[in-house]
């Protein structure tokens, strides 16, 4: 009981600590900065929402891009074809994405390893075709391009056109997302999760309707990687069909490995990572996702738990020998 | 087709409607037969080792593009037919050895991990070979008639070969010792152990095995598609929906399904545009995956 209130008291310092520097660096750096940090805080919000369906329920979908899709089409045609304003567009991105993941779920939870595996892929190439050819409302593979509105909260409001005005608006977002995220997976529902992941037949045997549970955690992922896209399109002011296709999922799937899984600040950590080797690497490298994939097979065979793992079993070393 | 239907007389128009439909059987049979290589390396590995080769497309494409660079070289598609599997093959033989033996009790590790490296051998094709699609000529250019359209002997030729590769793969499972040993593994690896039989090397000559009829695939695929570094992306996923609907480490089922899939595409793009089909196939498939997992020639 102790440790768990210091770790909570030692996480909100560190939480605010990260929020004020972030808070503050719009003042320090320029543009160019401004939108590669916000495209980094949509990913931060798309891997630890893959996080929560891979690393904690530990079903591995490569299905998120669908979802991922589906939010920045939702924002992008609502408010370009309907002409809603930003806070319903936004709300829109994580329901929509939230009830198709809802059908792709009850399909896909009755499937177990390798299937699943499959049949999320097979469900976002659907996706992404469907995306690809339904030129009159999607704008087929050229795409949609739109200006969206200022966000208002009651008097509060906020330029989305405007670069850093789009930076503060992602950022709180992400924020929220991050903790929304971080309280479910420490809640009796996320221990279920936990649970399935460690070991299902258990979990089954102990009373938990575990295709449920899973159906929830994929609802729940498929609904914050929704929002992702809803904000990746926000900032680029843009959607394409391109967001569903399966290997979009893959960002998903590197940022969580490197970072560490089940861990909700790993793949936060890994996406700030794999994203600035990226962006030095593109200088000299035509090919960054050479780098990528190397990475990602290095991690893999050292350190399956990711940084944050390879950290904390060297502090444990450290704390155990003193 | 709406201005030529106008302008045929009914007998011309049947001839036409004919020999489309006799090319579309035709490529859809090629194809099949150069799909069912894929899905046979696939399900090989999966069979054998229970892994999901997520780099199985990445070898097709290395295939195609170790090839280009040999007939470049030797001006011979035949040599380079020989020699791309060979040079995949030691390629495949150094995922396995170096990556997948490490973590093969993993199998969500393993397509992670395999994964990567279809991201850097895509990559590292982008870096070296370049981004634009390459053309190999068919080694054979001529063309018989039928009706009146013309189909390329090429095709015919590749659809031979495959058959022929696809029967020394059948003659080495059923008459050999590696063959015997490879089986023995499928059915029981506790027992195969138990008798001796090195089920380590039997593993690695699979992956070996397996990657090099996803070259071989690469190189006859390639006269009729263009070679390009992200050929093998949408191929990979082709040779799942083979493998699932043919059943998993059932080899037989593997040719079956890629050549029936291949055929349904083929008719079916006469009639429809080909994402329709497409979408139709994965339908098929998600149905295939839930109702019977074990695939439709299972028992």
């Amino acid at each position: 009981m102790f440790i768990q209130k210091g770790r909570s008291f030692g996480f909100i310092l560190v939480f605010v600590l990260i929020l004020s520097v972030l808070f503050a660096l719009p003042f320090f750096v320029d543009l160019f900065y401004q939108t590669f940090l916000t495209e980094l805080f949509v990913w931060i919000l798309f891997a630890i929402s893959f996080d929560l369906i891979f690393g904690y329920t530990g079903l591995l979908s490569f299905g998120q891009a669908l979802f991922f899709g589906l939010g920045g089409y939702a924002v992008t045609i609502l408010i370009k074809k309907f002409g809603l304003s930003t806070e319903p567009a936004l709300l829109f991105s994580i329901i929509i994405p939230m009830i198709f993941s809802w059908f792709v779920g009850y399909f896909s939870v009755r499937l177990t390893g390798i299937h699943f595996v499959i049949i999320t892929i097979i469900f976002a190439i659907i996706g992404n075709i469907i995306g690809d050819t339904w030129t009159s409302l999607t704008g087929g593979t050229d795409g949609l391009t739109f200006s969206p509105r200022p966000f208002r909260l009651g008097l509060f409001q906020i330029n989305l056109m405007d670069i850093k005005g789009n930076y503060y608006f992602v950022l709180a977002i992400v924020a929220l997302g991050y903790l929304f995220l971080r309280r479910m997976v420490q809640s009796p529902l996320g221990k279920v999760f936990i649970s399935i992941r460690e070991n299902e037949e258990r979990a089954r045997l102990i009373g938990y309707n575990v295709q449920r549970y899973k159906l929830i955690a994929f609802v729940i992922a498929g609904g914050l990687s929704g929002l992702a896209g809803g904000l990746y399109s926000l900032t680029l002011k843009y959607a394409a069909g391109s967001y569903l296709h399966w290997s979009v999922s893959g960002h998903a799937v590197v940022y969580t490995i490197v970072g560490g899984m089940g861990t909700l600040i790993g793949p936060a950590i890994g996406a700030g990572i794999v994203l600035s080797l990226e962006h030095y690497l593109v200088n000299f490298l035509q090919a960054t996702d050479l780098v990528v994939g190397i990475v990602l097979v290095v991690m893999v065979l050292l350190a399956p738990k990711g940084l944050v793992g390879l950290i904390q079993s060297k502090w444990k070393k450290g704390k155990g020998s003193a | 087709m709406e201005g030529l239907r106008v302008k045929l007389h009914s007998n011309q128009r049947t001839r036409f409607v004919i020999s489309n439909l006799t090319v579309a059987i035709l490529n859809g049979v090629v194809w099949g037969l150069i799909m069912a290589l894929i899905a046979l390396g696939l399900n090989m590995i999966f069979g054998l080792l229970h892994i999901i080769n997520m780099a199985h497309g990445a070898l097709y494409m290395l295939g195609a593009v170790v090839a280009w660079y040999f007939i470049e070289l030797t001006g011979s598609f035949w040599i380079a037919l020989i020699i791309a599997p060979l040079c995949v093959g030691v390629i495949g033989l150094i995922i396995e050895r170096g990556l997948i033996r490490k973590i093969e009790d993993k199998p969500i590790i393993t397509i992670i991990c395999t994964f990567g490296v279809m991201l850097a051998v895509q990559q590292l094709v982008l870096m070296i070979f370049g981004g634009s699609p390459r053309r190999i000529a068919p080694p054979i250019a001529y063309r018989f008639p039928i009706f009146t359209l013309q189909y390329p002997l090429m095709r015919i030729m590749i659809a031979l070969i495959s058959i022929g590769l696809m029967s020394g793969l059948w003659i080495f499972l059923r008459k050999t010792k590696y063959g015997l040993w490879m089986r023995a593994v499928v059915q029981d690896r506790e027992m195969a152990v138990g008798l001796g039989i090195p089920v380590n090397k039997v593993y690695m000559w699979t992956f070996v095995l397996g990657s090099a009829l996803a070259a071989f695939s690469g190189v006859l695929a390639a006269p009729i598609v263009s070679v390009e570094f992200m050929m093998g992306r949408e191929v990979l996923i082709m040779a799942f929906i083979i493998v699932i609907v043919g059943g998993m480490g059932n080899l037989e089922g593997s040719v079956l399904a890629a050549i029936i899939i291949s055929l349904i595409q083929g008719v079916g793009s006469l009639f429809a545009p080909p994402s329709v089909a497409t979408i139709f196939a994965l339908g098929f498939m998600i149905i295939v995956l839930l109702i019977r997992p074990q695939g439709l020639f299972g028992e």
